[in-house]
């Protein structure tokens, strides 16, 4: 049963065209994928099932959702299918949650509104029921369990067709799996899911129908193959560019809550060491202590065998040679000034580049990563998350660094994103640079590292080169991790044992 | 853990400790004494001397502001060298009239401020917002001595409606009093107030749970009162708590315009006369007044919204 129905849409912003003759159906029990880069009007789309556009974008075409018309030749109607017919998941759903009211009162809210079922939405979202549960404020909860709030949430609507905007961004591999086997159960009920994804094994892993999208276009239904990933070099001997030993590290002082327990990693020059676990096992700390961010530490880091302060008694020069990209970036920029400027700074201020050179080099790093002048040089708030990301990296990279610590950069970014990225990093490895790689996809890990080391709650649990490690792992994690990158893979995704514990955040 | 309001209360108690110290040893750096002061020129070096004795004002500092603390604790804030009085007399008869300022002003100025404040939220930068924020901007640029002389001038002296100084009796009897003193001190609180109301609205229309709300079909008159306004109220108590304090500490040019026998009058005359237990006893009356506004505040705005935390 067609649940939803979208036929030529256009979406126009002045002159602009922001979508142009999609169409697509919602099919009830299965899940229809728009997939695309970034800006590549998935959302607009999807967010024409609700009625909603933009400030000054105008709709036209034709939308029915089950059986109303939501938008038509002259653009929004007067129907209003919003919770009780389409609910939509944005991109971080758990941020979607208002800090003052209690979950149960927006539950029961909604539930009045659209005559839903509480206890049921709850349950389907795997949320313990129990009053005590309900009472709690969103920050009582963990992440994780702040997104089945929000699965909740729009759940109790009591909605026939799902919206869900890249469900899978931040996720590890194993939670992600998880995702892919809950998503099944949903279709299960009977609702139709409109999945927007860039990532194309999760895709592959659920969809029934794909409409791929390209500049506002319908430009395939089938998935494109995954772009061929540049090949990485081969490490080089001599000593260790950066190392560090007995690295511990704690959240607060005098030892309490370690995350980090005796951890050694070094990094030579011209190689890539990786850098796997799941989410909160501490990759991000070590990154922050290697980077001097993080004060709260034990052990000995070394930069070509000088011991390395922490950030802030670094000479210009040891800050310049090495450098940290990280995964939320929006914070570190000035939202006032241009970002092809503020890329521009870090080589006049750590490399004493003449401004009209500075700017330059800024600019031709950024149209390497696939970041325009045009849009390098307006405000941060006017780029996408994927922008901003590559501009972090062009930012680092400016500094002319020899050890660069890129932690999750990808996680943003759509395949040609990545691709663009993985090529400026390796050209940088031939150059000699040493670079440290974090994060949670091994697949995508293995194929840029020489070596790999897999974290555990602050421990290395496994480490040696990505040929050894993906064929004969030996820690349970590094299978599971292993197992979880091949989700999507052309042969049946495999079955894990999944774990569901998970703890209220106090 | 300890809950929020544990953490809180024991810090207000820290404050009051270190605020007693300060309180007292701020007063005691004022320049002369009340024995130097009234009789210089009337006594010797010996009696002025006999007289400090008296008042006990030769004993060391130390030594005094224990003295001065245990009183306080049993609730005794001394006596006024002047006056000779209990100083808790003239903090009794000084605070009714600054108190009941302060009540008639918040009474009006915070539901209009949190209802301008909403509407120019919702109307960011649209005509109504720009003429809201042109008119209450202006009224808090102009100095209460000039909004204070202009309102005398026009509605006590040209029209008669209005007296224009206080006489003596009871303020709460004859509420005309209070009309010309609360229109003064209403212009810039109302601006301060309805500004943050404003911003914090704003704010909360662009967050994603309320986005996230409207797309789950919440219409929009209960967006407003149930999602936007407790995450919008946060800034404006705070701004009320300090809107407070400034009231409290009664405000010396309506006081002195419109001869209120208040709060900042009797600190004023206090310090003028170097009767240091009376200036004392006002400060820090003054001040726990401020440290408990400061509390019940924060204990509101960690009601509306949980995740405040203290002393991160």
């Amino acid at each position: 049963m067609t649940l939803a129905r979208v036929d030529d849409l256009r979406a126009t912003a002045g002159s602009a065209i922001l979508v142009d003759g999609v169409s697509f159906e919602v099919v009830a029990g299965e899940v229809t994928a728009l997939v695309g880069a970034s800006g590549s009007g998935k959302t607009t789309s999807a967010l024409a099932l609700l009625g909603e556009h933009g400030g000054g974008v105008r709709l036209d075409g034709r939308v029915e959702v089950g059986g109303e018309v939501v938008v038509d030749s002259n653009g929004r109607t007067q129907a209003d299918v919003r919770g009780r017919v389409v609910a939509y998941m944005p991109q971080h759903p758990g941020s979607a949650l208002n800090p003052a009211r209690r979950i149960g009162t927006t539950l029961r809210e909604l539930a009045k509104l659209h005559d839903g079922d509480v206890e049921e939405a709850v349950r389907v979202a795997q949320l313990p029921g129990d009053r005590a549960t309900l009472k709690r404020f969103p920050h009582q909860f963990s992440g994780g369990q702040r997104q089945r709030v929000a699965l909740a949430q729009a759940l109790t609507c009591g909605p026939r067709v799902l919206v869900l905007d890249e469900p899978s961004t931040g996720l590890d591999s194993i939670t992600r799996l998880q995702l892919v086997q809950e998503l099944r159960e949903l279709t299960g009920t009977g609702l139709g899911i409109l999945l927007l994804s860039h990532d194309l094994d999760l895709v592959r892993a659920l969809a029934t129908r794909v409409v791929v999208l390209d500049a506002g276009r319908v430009v395939a239904d089938v998935l494109p193959a995954s772009p061929d990933l540049p090949a990485t070099g081969t490490s080089t001997g001599g000593q260790p560019l950066l190392e560090a030993m007995n690295l511990s590290a704690s959240l607060r002082p005098r030892g309490r809550d370690v995350v980090l327990r005796d951890v050694a990693v070094e990094v030579r020059a011209g190689a890539c060491l990786g850098i796997v676990g799941r989410s909160g096992s501490g990759k991000t700390t070590l990154a922050r202590c290697l980077a001097g961010l993080h004060e709260r530490h034990t052990g000995r880091i070394r930069l070509d065998g000088e011991p390395l302060p922490v950030l802030r008694n670094r000479t210009r020069e040891q800050t310049r040679r090495v450098q940290y990209v990280w995964q939320e970036v929006r914070g570190s920029f000035d939202e006032r000034r241009p970002v092809d400027q503020q890329v521009a700074r870090t080589a006049q201020r750590l490399r004493g580049l003449p401004a009209q050179q500075a700017r330059e080099e800024a600019q031709a790093t950024l149209a390497r990563l696939g970041v325009a002048a045009i849009t390098a040089a307006r405000p941060p708030s006017r780029l996408s998350g994927g922008e901003l990301q590559r501009a972090a990296l062009a930012r680092a990279v400016l500094a002319n660094p020899d050890v660069l610590i890129c932690d999750e950069i990808t996680t943003a970014l759509d395949d040609r994103g990545t691709a663009l990225v993985l090529d400026l990093l390796t050209e940088l490895k031939t150059r000699g640079t040493g670079l440290i790689w974090i994060g949670h996809d091994l697949g995508l890990v293995a194929t840029v590292a020489d070596q790999v080391l897999v974290l555990d709650e602050g421990r290395v649990v496994e480490q040696g080169p990505p040929a050894t490690l993906t064929t004969e792992p030996h820690h349970e994690l590094t299978r599971r991790l292993v197992a979880a990158a091949r989700i999507g893979a052309p042969q049946s995704p495999p079955v894990l044992s999944i774990d569901t514990r998970s703890e209220p955040r106090r | 853990m300890r809950s929020y309001a544990a953490q809180r209360a024991l810090l207000a108690v820290l404050q009051l400790a270190v605020l007693s110290v300060l309180v007292f040893v701020l007063t005691s750096l004022l320049p002369g004494d009340a024995a130097e002061l009234r009789f210089t020129e009337t006594l010797t070096p010996e009696q002025v001397a006999r007289l400090r004795a008296e008042l006990g004002l030769d004993r060391p500092a130390p030594e005094r502001f224990v003295h001065w603390l245990g009183n306080v604790l049993t609730g005794d804030l001394g006596t006024s060298l002047i006056s000779g009085g209990p100083v808790i007399d003239i903090v009794r008869s000084s605070i009714g009239a600054t108190f009941v300022l302060t009540v008639a002003t918040l009474a009006i100025v915070v539901p209009l401020a949190v209802a301008l404040g909403i509407v120019m939220g919702t109307r960011e930068n649209g005509r109504i917002d720009r003429a809201i924020t042109s008119v209450t901007l202006a009224l808090s640029a102009i100095p209460d001595f000039v909004i204070a002389v202009v309102l005398v001038a026009v509605f006590s002296l040209r029209l008669g409606w209005l007296p224009a100084t206080w006489v003596g009796g009871d303020l709460l009897a004859s509420p005309a009093l209070l009309v010309l003193p609360v229109a003064v001190l209403f212009g810039r609180t109302v601006c301060l107030l309805s500004r943050q109301v404003r911003a914090g609205t704003i704010n909360a229309l662009h967050a994603e749970y309320v986005v996230q709300a409207r797309r789950l079909g919440v219409p929009r008159r209960q967006l407003l009162l149930r999602h936007v306004l407790p995450n919008a109220a946060v800034p404006g108590v705070q701004e009320l708590a300090r809107t407070g304090d400034t009231l409290l500490g009664g405000v010396l040019v309506v006081e002195a315009i419109f001869a209120i026998p208040g709060f900042a009058t009797a600190l004023v005359d206090g310090v003028e006369t170097r009767d240091i237990p009376t200036v004392q006893g006002l400060t820090l009356v003054l001040a726990v007044a401020a440290l408990l506004i400061n509390l019940t505040a924060d204990l509101a705005c960690n009601r509306l919204v949980p995740r405040t935390a203290l002393l991160r």
